[in-house]
């Protein structure tokens, strides 16, 4: 097992830089996920740490030896790609006894390792198919397998699950996290669904652009974003600009178009800032003190909440998730606070 | 994958539908090869069972006679064998020879792909005729090869009317063909699979040995088919390098058809011959089965 750091890693492909200056540090035994839209060079940082592309500058290193040199053979990376890249000449055994074989072991402790694992990952009896006589579930694992049998010193993972259904992907999930916790393996985890980074990672990494925008644990870039991007980009964000006039108890002091609100995060008096809050931190009460009235335009039920799109002071367009008990027919005037922890500003220029 | 399936179901649904009725879309194929093949076959193999007489073609009386002169005469066999084996080296070279080839073009950045696409096809614009004496002189007695040869060793290298003009004249008229039937079945095996096995441990090599060269398998399975069953019933290139020193089985068909006048024994010939051609492709293709049993499975 490693820990793995990426320093100023830059890889353009023409004129076009796929990675810019990526600084990133992963502890043993981390779970990181890489989360951003298409094209952010996500699986770009994947296929350098495994050695698969070549960087222009900058340095990868594994426990802190440099390995940017290396051919992937020669780097003890296990890979899962998004299309599994099973042999489809090779049964299930010999897909997972492959790597082994190359690394010439005994005939004997690969029949056992190969044995245990397929145990592991539930494919026992299943070694003599070939990978198109498997399900994609079932498939997913073998890759997995054939990963982790190993031993690598990283797993990088390239959205593993975009290509299974949704009931089984939501599955998969909780059996590769729990997987990646019982082997305490170093892993890069590569997707564009937040839903999955939030539930898989340690840490999440945020790039767009090439650019490494934010890195934090799940809670902390949901609830404080690096920029009005990032809180777009994780789950759905309400967004009031306003002006900062000062600062109060920690908090900062907004004057906005629909009112003065306090909230969290670091600005200068008189910077121009949105503050970000999230539909379920709006309240139909006065709790909190940020207070604003506003008229329902539309609700949406959802089944386990209601959507609401409310009209502000200012031109504001609000969007609340609430209860289904609570009841507002559109056209209604409503009272609505949120709690100023609960919201955070960020840099307007930003985004 | 059920949706993919339902969309491909449910346009081989519709297509008869719209267009016309698929007995008519393969009904000018069908007469053109009921009219030119079926029927010259059927004629040939009831020709192979006439009797010769003295004078003229044939008589309308059945025999085995000609079976009998075409299996048991050992001329017959030598000529056979030789054939085969002739075909045999051929269609080896031409693999070793068009594999790097096709790896190459595959491989290729797409702008140089295209070049060496035309490169490669551009000997077929040629006739094999004008091909056939191009090898000639180089090949001749005066040609390029032979006073190389000559100048650097002091040796004579005379390979017009020997089996080495015959094999290099068919490799040299083959690759094209055997090259794009591999580098088809190259372009196939997605690239992730090579970086899996780098991913591995495997070397460049042993990613090459283990999983590019058997996924290539049924390519070369289609090139070598194809190279074969050509080289056996080639007959142009043959007559051309052979310089009528080396007789293979379609000249010996032809001479006893047209030069002895003995249309029986040249269909029994031609019938012997078809069907030894056909088992060894049979025996071929079930030892590749053997080598690809993920293909059955």
């Amino acid at each position: 097992m490693s820990s793995i750091t990426l320093r100023g890693l830059t890889k353009r492909f023409g004129a076009v830089a796929a990675v810019q200056n990526l600084n990133l540090e992963i502890q043993e035994g981390e779970l990181v996920t890489l989360l951003g839209p298409s094209g952010c060079g996500k699986t770009t940082t994947l296929r350098l740490i495994a050695g698969l592309e070549v960087p222009d500058a900058g340095e990868v290193l594994f426990s802190g030896r440099p390995v940017t040199a290396l051919p992937p053979e020669r780097r003890n990376v296990g890979i899962v790609f998004q299309s599994y890249a099973l042999f489809p000449h090779m049964t299930v055994w010999q897909n997972v006894a492959f790597g082994l074989e190359m690394r010439r072991e005994s005939a004997r402790l690969i029949r056992d390792r190969v044995g245990a694992i397929l145990d592991r990952v539930q494919l026992r009896g299943l070694g003599d198919r070939y990978p198109h006589q498997l399900s994609g579930g079932q498939q997913q694992r073998v890759a997995l397998a054939r990963a982790l049998v190993m031993n690598p010193a990283v797993l990088l993972l390239d959205e593993p699950l975009a290509n299974l259904d949704a009931r089984l992907r939501e599955d998969m999930r909780f059996y590769i996290r729990q997987l990646q916790r019982e082997v305490g393996i170093t892993t890069v985890y590569v997707t564009h669904d937040q839903a999955e980074a939030m539930v898989l990672a340690d840490r999440i990494a945020i790039m767009r652009d090439g650019r490494l925008q934010q890195i934090g644990p799940p809670e902390e870039i949901y609830r404080r974003p690096s920029s009005a991007w990032v809180a777009e980009f994780v789950g759905l964000s309400n967004f009031i600009p306003g002006r900062v006039a000062g600062r109060e108890n920690g908090l900062l002091v907004v004057r906005t178009a629909a009112g003065t609100f306090t909230c969290a995060g670091q600005a200068e008096a008189g910077a121009d800032v949105l503050i970000c809050v999230r539909p379920e931190a709006l309240r139909f009460d006065d709790t909190y003190p940020n207070r604003l009235r506003g008229t329902v335009r539309e609700r949406v039920y959802l089944g386990n909440l209601v959507d609401y799109r409310v009209e502000a002071p200012g031109g504001l367009q609000l969007r609340v998730q609430a209860d289904p008990s609570w009841a507002v027919a559109p056209g209604g005037t409503v009272n609505l606070s949120f709690d100023p922890s609960a919201a955070w500003a960020v840099d307007a220029r930003e985004g | 994958m059920a949706s993919t399936e339902g969309i491909l179901r449910a346009g081989v649904r519709v297509a008869p539908r719209r267009g016309l009725p698929p007995w008519l879309l393969i009904a000018p194929t069908l007469l053109l090869l009921t009219v030119f093949f079926v029927v010259p076959y059927v004629n040939m193999v009831r020709m192979s069972l006439l009797v010769k007489p003295a004078i003229g073609a044939y008589e309308p009386e059945f025999t085995l006679a000609n079976y009998a002169r075409a299996l048991l005469d050992p001329f017959h066999w030598r000529v056979m064998y030789r054939t085969f084996s002739l075909a045999g080296v051929t269609t080896a070279l031409t693999l070793v020879v068009a594999y790097p080839v096709a790896y190459h073009l595959t491989y290729a950045p797409r702008r140089r792909q295209r070049w060496l696409l035309m490169l490669l096809i551009s000997p077929l614009l040629v006739s094999l005729v004008v091909r056939g004496f191009a090898w000639m002189i180089l090949l001749g007695r005066v040609g390029l090869v032979n006073l190389t040869v000559q100048r650097l060793t002091g040796h004579e290298l005379v390979l017009i009317g020997t089996p080495a003009a015959i094999v290099i004249g068919l490799v040299h008229v083959y690759v094209p063909f055997m090259a794009l039937a591999i580098a088809g079945a190259l372009q196939n095996i997605p690239p992730e699979l090579i970086q899996a096995a780098r991913s591995l441990g495997a070397s460049p090599w042993a990613a090459f040995r283990r999983v590019v060269w058997p996924l290539s398998l049924p390519g070369v399975q289609a090139g070598t088919l194809l190279v074969f069953v050509l080289a056996v019933s080639s007959y142009v290139i043959p007559i051309l390098l052979g310089a009528s020193n080396v007789l293979v089985m379609p000249m010996l068909i032809v001479q006893t058809l047209l030069d002895a006048f003995n249309w029986p024994l040249g269909s029994a010939l031609s019938m012997v011959f078809f069907g030894l051609t056909a088992g060894v492709v049979a025996v071929y293709l079930r030892l590749l089965a053997r080598g690809m049993p993920w293909t059955r499975a």
